[in-house]
């Protein structure tokens, strides 16, 4: 009966158990919150990029139409990406674009400012199939192109643009 | 349809793992239901991506799909035939079926969280994306992915146990599919619960132990619904349950002459390198450990032999990567003397970043300050094998973590620390449980229960399972 019920046995309980309390209380709020804070998405084969595009440019849909786009251009050629520095959004968008871009080899610029004119004018056309602006201005005179919600531009690259 | 494929998908993947399950215990030791789902489940995404990139060296397409389709079946017809023996039924108390009902409740849960949210930033773009390739490529990652410049931030050099088994899931489904990817992370929640229940029981010789230290795994937020977490698609849950495995394995081959579970630890220990390319420093803290029960054990050399399948993984992924060109991951700076004398100053700062972590309440709750009670238990035991492995098995990589972050490259060190430490420091969190496990079953080793309490054996009495039913079976 001593062994079975000993002071040490007790104290041994009780501190597990207020443990065990204990990392409830905390843990029950922030798993719940965690827990809630989502409704049900979409479900697809694209949905958690379309998640992400729709978070960044508020427009819905957009992986499927990137990909289209992708695909109708010369698949030999690279997809030149350009991302902002210090802006956590373009830079999302770019890789996201990346990732969309396959099997196009991509090759991401991240440039401070808005302006990529410095960057595109040292392009060899010929070898750029798309330009993709990641909440970056599109030179004017490089042609329009397919424009997703706000920030994200894909300009299919001609054979005869040239500067 | 996506069902009925998803179904042959995981079925596969379970033959497989049970096949291989089967030859590794070889009718030796009893192992519960929900032991043989786990290591299944566990032998099954390695085997399966294993298989997936070395037939991928030689075929492609359907070729591909049918090669490792009929190597996972005839591992499941083999399985069928050496089947692993079940312990005899035992009808469950009360309380242990109210804490089934609990975790029954929990797994629910992640199940719904994983499809409500999307895949996770890393779990898109490091770890999908390879699913996704290499599925548009007839199963072959494209030789241009791995030196392709712009496509550097999807670290072509980490390896494919998770890509490979979305692959899998993916060449079932006829497409890459980033919503039924998602399965597979719960999945190995499930078989971290079904691990720690099992474990609880052979550690402590209770069944409610571990059921209810199981439950208390959902109460992590790092593990539930943190960045990260085991919803998210990212590697470092599955890598944890891998090394749970491993090192729980290692504490049962440790406290008796197992040699079951000396094998089984091997065979997890191996995956660790191609879970993550993080799993190289746990391989190499858990091959240190099996080094020193062989020792201590004074087992013959021949267990060695046992850390050969990691070696081959380690050395056949690096030079599979040199031959595809694949660029140099940019996160660290070159491991050597020099640098780490010039970088000494970060250590004081990287101790603080890490002690900060450790009672980041949101992230952890008392998660941590349960486990270092439980250390102060361990300690007690510490002449013990099987605690200095659990022991070493949870500090000695926290400190690693801490030292390669000496060498990072980044422009602020502490952003990169920042970033990852709650994932880095989850990979020794369930192992933080098992050390939990042992405190609140407190001079376990003295308690007749541990050996004789239910109808499974624990780590006491499976060295001597070899019964006349066994052997018929």
């Amino acid at each position: 009966m001593t062994s079975r019920f000993s002071y040490g046995r007790i104290a041994h309980a009780m501190l597990w158990c207020g443990l065990a309390v204990a990392s409830l209380a905390v843990s029950i709020p922030k798993i719940y919150s965690g827990a809630t804070a989502y409704p049900l998405r979409p479900t697809g084969p694209l949905h958690t990029c379309d998640s992400y595009l729709k978070f960044a440019t508020g427009a819905s849909g957009v992986s499927k139409d990137l990909i289209s786009i992708f695909q109708s251009i010369t698949a030999s050629k690279r997809v030149i990406i350009f991302t902002r520095k210090d802006d956590a959004f373009s830079s999302g968008l770019g890789m996201t674009s990346a990732y969309l871009a396959s099997p196009h080899l991509v090759r991401l610029f991240e440039i401070n400012g808005t302006h990529p004119d410095n960057e595109l004018s040292k392009m060899n056309p010929d070898e750029v199939a798309a330009v993709v602006f990641c909440r970056i201005n599109r030179p004017a005179w490089l042609p329009a192109g397919k424009v997703f919600g706000s920030g994200l531009e894909v300009v299919s690259m001609p054979e005869t643009v040239r500067r | 349809m996506s069902a009925l494929a998803l179904l042959g998908a995981f079925a596969t993947l379970l033959f497989a793992g049970y096949g291989l399950l089967a030859l590794l215990v070889r009718q030796e030791t009893r192992f519960s239901l929900t032991e043989q789902i786990a290591f299944s489940w566990l032998l099954g995404t390695g085997a399966v991506s294993l298989f997936l990139w070395i037939f991928g060296l030689f075929f492609h397409g359907v070729l591909l799909r049918g090669s490792v389709s009929i190597v996972c079946l005839s591992l499941g017809f083999v399985g069928w035939r050496r089947m692993v023996p079940l312990p005899p039924r035992r009808t469950p108390k009360s309380f242990e079926i109210f804490l089934g009902i609990i975790i029954l409740i929990e797994i629910t849960i992640v199940f719904y969280l994983s499809f409500v949210h999307t895949l996770g930033w890393d779990g898109l773009l490091n770890w999908e994306i390879k699913a996704r390739y290499a599925f548009a490529n007839g199963g072959v990652l494209p030789a241009t992915y791995f030196s392709d410049s712009g496509r550097a931030f999807s670290h072509p050099e980490y390896p494919l146990a998770i890509p490979f088994t979305e692959l899998w899931l993916y060449l079932w489904l006829g497409e890459a599919d980033q919503f039924w990817a998602k399965p597979i992370f719960p999945i190995f929640y499930v078989v971290g619960t079904f691990l720690l229940v099992a474990l609880g029981k052979r550690l402590a010789g209770r069944t409610w132990l571990g059921l209810l230290l199981a439950a208390f795994l959902f109460f992590v937020p790092q593990i539930t619904v943190e960045v990260g977490s085991a919803i998210a698609g990212y590697a470092d849950f599955p890598l944890s349950i891998f090394y749970l495995a491993a090192i729980g394995c290692l504490f049962c081959a440790a406290e008796q002459h197992n040699t079951v579970f000396f094998r089984l630890y091997a065979a997890c220990l191996a995956l660790l390198p191609w879970v993550k390319r993080d799993g190289v420093i746990l391989w190499t803290v858990a091959a240190a450990c099996g080094v020193f029960v062989i020792l201590r054990t004074k087992r013959s050399p021949l267990f060695f032999l046992g850390f050969l399948p990691g070696l081959l993984i380690i050395c056949g992924w690096h030079f599979y990567l040199s031959t595809m060109h694949a660029l140099q991951p940019a996160d660290f700076l070159p491991i050597n003397p020099e640098t780490l004398g010039s970088h000494l100053y970060r250590i004081q700062p990287l101790l603080s970043a890490f002690l900060a972590e450790f009672y980041n309440l949101p992230t952890w709750s008392l998660f941590w300050f349960v486990v270092a009670v439980g250390v102060v238990y361990l300690l007690r035991r510490m002449p013990d094998p099987g605690a200095l492995v659990l022991f070493t098995a949870l500090i000695v990589p926290i400190f690693l973590y801490l030292l390669i972050y000496v060498f990072s490259s980044w422009p602020s060190y502490l952003d990169h620390v920042g970033l990852s430490i709650s994932r880095l420091l989850m990979h020794v969190a369930p192992v933080g449980f098992l050390i939990t496990i042992l405190a609140v079953c407190r001079g376990s080793a003295k308690n007749p229960t541990r050996v004789h309490e239910g109808g499974m054996g624990t780590c006491g009495s499976a060295g001597s399972e070899r019964t006349p039913m066994v052997e018929l079976a």
